[in-house]
């Protein structure tokens, strides 16, 4: 393994840990300020964020099979239990050309 | 420990498919099969680490490689910082194992369970993360020792499992009316962003950043309503 192939790898774990590093002090930081309603607000919000950034620009069929999924998970409230409607709607869709 | 290792077990499967996705990319740039378990299990960052290497293939710029698999990773500041409580108990040379362990999976998978059972804690984050990081490390090797002979596992719904999951955990996390307004402007604004071409992590930033501001104007008017 060549010279930039440990580069990117040393690099990117470094960057890596420094973010997570930079979260841990942030977290104690924020818990015992004004401000640690945000830390209350942010687990919703970066899960919300990240559905939507899975979502966007998808087909018309993993918008239905995603509100399968959300209509699971609003009843059942089980994680596992949605992954299995989901992904079977989503399967189910597919086949059927959506 | 074992609640939290066993509970993770059908994300982690999920895990393995992109896993072994990357492990292909990664031998095909030209990265050996130990260089991908090392990469897998220093980074720990399975997006991050995607972008990383096919910027890596594109460019071989490694800066720019790094950086732009960096910036996936912005979001782990707010994951481990809103971590601060689940970690509390722990010594600080174990909050950095486990800040390493810590992934999108596991972590929201503990902050959902914990919203329904305040018992879940640090022992259900750490089980959940050796198993995360185990099959993530494992199966991108053996993406790349066994090469390109099997089906595109995608096709059969795999790949769409992890939205499930994140949408199964943000009805845990749900904590009623007073959400709805943040979270539907999160939601809104990754949307556009991610469709004006802005890359996925910038966009899923900005949408948590976004909907922080549309919280505290909620919580600020519910206070001056009291």
């Amino acid at each position: 393994m060549s010279f930039p192939f440990w580069m990117l790898i040393v690099v990117l774990a470094v960057a890596a840990f420094s973010i997570r590093v930079l979260g841990l002090f942030a977290g104690d930081t924020i818990r015992s300020s004004r401000f640690s309603w945000v830390l209350d607000e942010l687990p919703g919000l970066i899960v919300v964020s990240l559905v939507a950034s899975s979502l966007a620009g998808q087909s018309i069929g993993v918008w239905l099979a995603a509100s399968a999924a959300l209509v699971t998970a609003y009843f059942a409230n089980h994680v596992i239990l949605t992954m299995c409607v989901g992904v079977a709607a989503y399967g189910g869709l597919v086949w059927v050309g959506l | 420990m074992k609640h939290g290792a066993l509970t993770i077990l059908p994300l982690a499967a999920g895990a393995a498919v992109y896993g072994f996705a990357f492990g292909l990319l990664a031998a095909q740039v030209g990265f050996p099969w130990w260089g991908i378990a090392l990469m897998s299990g220093a980074v720990h960052a399975g997006s991050s680490q995607i972008v990383a290497v096919e910027q890596f293939a594109g460019t071989s710029a490694v800066i720019g490689a790094a950086l732009a698999g960096a910036a996936l990773n912005l979001r782990y500041l707010g994951i481990v910082a809103s971590l601060s409580e689940v970690l509390s108990v722990l010594s600080f040379r174990m909050k950095l194992l486990v800040i390493h362990i810590t992934g999108d999976e596991n972590w929201a998978l503990t902050m959902a369970e914990r919203a329904k059972n305040p018992e879940i804690g640090a022992p259900f984050l750490i089980g959940s993360g050796l198993v995360m990081i185990s099959v993530w490390t494992s199966s991108t090797t053996l993406g790349a020792l066994v090469g390109a002979n099997l089906p595109n596992l995608e096709q059969f719904g795999l790949g769409f499992a992890f939205t499930a999951a994140f949408i199964a955990m943000a009805r845990g996390l749900w904590r009623g009316a007073s959400n709805l307004l943040p979270w539907s402007v999160s939601f809104v604004i990754t949307i556009y962003a991610v469709t004006l071409g802005v890359p996925k992590a910038y966009a899923i930033i900005a949408g948590a950043v976004c909907g922080l501001v549309a919280a505290h104007i909620v919580r600020t008017r519910r206070r001056v309503a009291l």
